[in-house]
């Protein structure tokens, strides 16, 4: 049995959907992310699960089974983890993390042991922290105190609005890699709004990316990368080149699917266009070649550099080309 | 430069101050330790009989019955006015006509409300009207120059300062917070007592500052509504300088008023440091 379902399930403000018909079931145990731009709706739905709004009449939302329609927040017992943080910036970093415990009237003496064990959890020195003020720890210190706050009620179902959002780039490549650990170590199922991919990628299970208040495509990360079925998912995960295919449909190719070869050469079974290198990135581990073709349009072309490509680069501003793909890596989209 | 242009700019307000804050404080000091004149003022030597003239039961009664009301308007604000600040912090389409209609007493002067007030209870005033034509009372129920009446007149004119500063604070307060407590399993009621409440602190202690104090001093609404049975510290200071003519009482009646402000301002200066949360102190 699915440990969330989202049935049919719309929000609307006022005249605007911000979330539109949606169904989907989120698995025991997984790391489920919901991605998309901002304004897609994929806090909205968030916020449906926790319980902070109520969907329009119509859907509904089961947590283990059961309907939750009109069960306020704190019966949900669900622990959340918000961008912001939100700690109480009157209590200290224990206080917070008991705080949950206190209202779900743990006894008094199993409190403080439990505390200790969830900063313990999230790598925060109890002796160190425990008495301190939000205001006097770092973002990344806060983070932490905030998913302890949310895991010290042991929840069957975490969810995360961006919590990583407000921190720098190498502490948050540690803790995408922290949350994945406590996910799988503690049998805990995420769910994990972000709008980027990378992020999305790197610890998910599944992803379900959302667009204009719809879920576009769901399914792994190796699916929805490999087999992207809008033109919107296959720009948003990745790079794409959106083609013209056989019949007129559209297809998408990536990037570093694309391979070079010098004008004129007759590559045997694939799809091949001529065209002429406009520009060329020297990435390091790779070389993005944008290349310009006869009907005004751009193709990149991202090359891996093994070596083979340094010493000159086979290729200059202006060479006549010739693009070349294997017809499977040609992902036919649907029309969104 | 910088300090001469912030000398310039402080200049005429402390200038002002001195000439006419200070220098009277002092003359009233003065006054309050020198002998009565015989037709008002003052008579040289030196005394303390004015500041001891306070341990007469009839002075201490004046004195604990100025407490007593000032922190009964004080709490009956805190109660009328937290609920309303509350939703004015809530609502989000009304909020500037909610903050209008709870600064619109302002606009006529305190003398013409407080004067409206007697209208409104005195035994032929409105309400006895209603209560007698209706039949719930065959007579008229007095209601002027009562306690009551007195600490509906502190309530009234005061409760915007204290439903103002609450106001600032629970605007403040960041909705995620409250968010977080829900999904920690926090009931509506507690809620308010772990998080709205703690962190509306400095607003309750500001407003009860800003209405107690004044609440102390005042003497229109008890002359006016209370009558000559319920002096407060306030009255005794206007009669001793008018009709009693004795200058140095008064003084002295001043200072014991200031002191209790100033106790009332340490105290909630203390309640804020110890609640506060510490974030300067990084």
């Amino acid at each position: 049995m699915p440990i969330a379902e989202f049935i049919q399930v719309s929000k609307s403000f006022g005249p605007v959907k911000a979330v539109n018909q949606v169904s989907f079931a989120i698995e025991q145990g997984e790391f489920f992310s919901l991605l998309g731009p901002s304004g897609c709706g994929k806090t909205t739905t968030l916020r449906l699960l926790a319980g902070f709004e109520e969907p329009d009449p119509g859907g509904e939302i089961r947590i283990g089974g059961e309907p939750m329609g009109g069960k306020p927040p704190y019966e949900r017992r669900l622990g959340m983890v918000f961008q912001s943080y939100a700690l109480f910036p009157h209590l200290s970093v224990e206080r917070n993390v008991a705080y949950g415990l206190e209202r779900h009237r743990v006894a008094k003496s199993a409190i403080p042991p439990r505390v200790e064990r969830a900063l313990e959890l999230v790598r925060l020195a109890p002796a160190e922290f425990a008495r301190r003020r939000p205001a006097e720890l770092s973002g990344g210190q806060r983070q932490r105190v905030a998913l302890a706050r949310a895991l010290v009620l042991e929840p069957e179902l975490l969810l995360l609005d961006e919590p990583l959002g407000a921190i720098d780039l190498q502490l948050r490549k540690a803790m995408q890699l922290e949350l994945k650990q406590l996910n799988r170590a503690l049998g805990i199922t995420f769910v994990y709004v972000t709008h980027d991919q990378d992020e999305a990628l790197t610890m998910s299970d599944r992803i379900a990316v959302m667009e204009q208040g719809r879920v576009a495509q769901l399914g792994t990360p190796a699916e929805i990368y490999e087999s992207p079925r809008t033109a919107f998912v296959a720009g948003f995960i990745g790079d794409s080149n959106l083609l013209e295919g056989a019949g007129g449909r559209r297809v998408a190719v990536r990037p570093e699917r694309i391979q070079l070869l010098p004008s004129g050469a007759q590559p045997s079974g694939g799809a091949s266009l001529r065209g002429r290198v406009e520009e060329l990135s020297y990435l390091g581990d790779r070389i993005r070649v944008l290349v310009l073709l006869a009907d005004g349009s751009r193709v990149t072309a991202l090359l891996h550099n093994e070596g083979q490509l340094t010493r000159p680069i086979p290729w200059a501003r202006g060479d006549e080309v010739q693009l070349f793909w294997r017809p499977e890596d040609a992902r036919p989209l649907e029309q969104s | 430069m910088r300090r001469l242009r912030t000398w310039m700019l402080l200049a005429p307000g402390t200038l002002w101050l001195a000439a006419f804050f200070v220098v009277p404080m002092l003359l009233m000091l003065g006054a309050s330790v020198l002998q009565r004149g015989e037709y008002g003022g003052v008579a040289p030597g030196f005394t303390l009989q004015h500041y001891r003239r306070f341990l007469d039961p009839l002075y201490l009664h004046v004195l604990a019955r100025t407490i007593l009301w000032a922190a009964a308007a004080t709490v009956a604000c805190l109660m009328l006015g937290y609920p309303v600040a509350w939703v004015i912090a809530r609502s989000r389409r009304h909020r500037n006509l909610l903050l209008l209609l709870i600064v619109l007493p302002f606009w006529t002067s305190f003398l013409v409300r407080t004067f409206a007030m007697i209208f409104l209870l005195r035994d032929t005033g409105l309400v006895n009207s209603l209560l007698l034509s209706t039949g719930l009372r065959h007579e008229p129920l007095t209601l002027l120059y009562t306690p009551f009446a007195v600490l509906l007149g502190l309530v009234y004119g005061l409760l915007p300062f204290m439903v103002l500063p609450i106001y600032a604070s629970l605007e403040k307060l960041d909705p995620s917070l409250l968010e977080a407590s829900e999904a920690l399993g926090a009931r509506p009621t507690a809620q308010f007592f772990t998080v709205t409440l703690p962190l509306s602190l400095p607003g309750v202690i500001a407003g009860s500052l800003l209405v107690f104090v004044p609440a102390l001093g005042s003497y229109v609404t008890s002359d006016l509504l209370g009558g000559a049975k319920q002096v407060m510290l306030g009255n005794l200071v206007q009669s001793q300088f008018t009709t009693a003519r004795n200058w140095p009482f008064g003084s002295a009646a001043s200072f014991a008023l200031m002191l209790l402000t100033l106790v009332a301002v340490v105290l909630s200066l203390r309640l804020r440091e110890r609640d506060a949360p510490r974030e300067l102190a990084r």
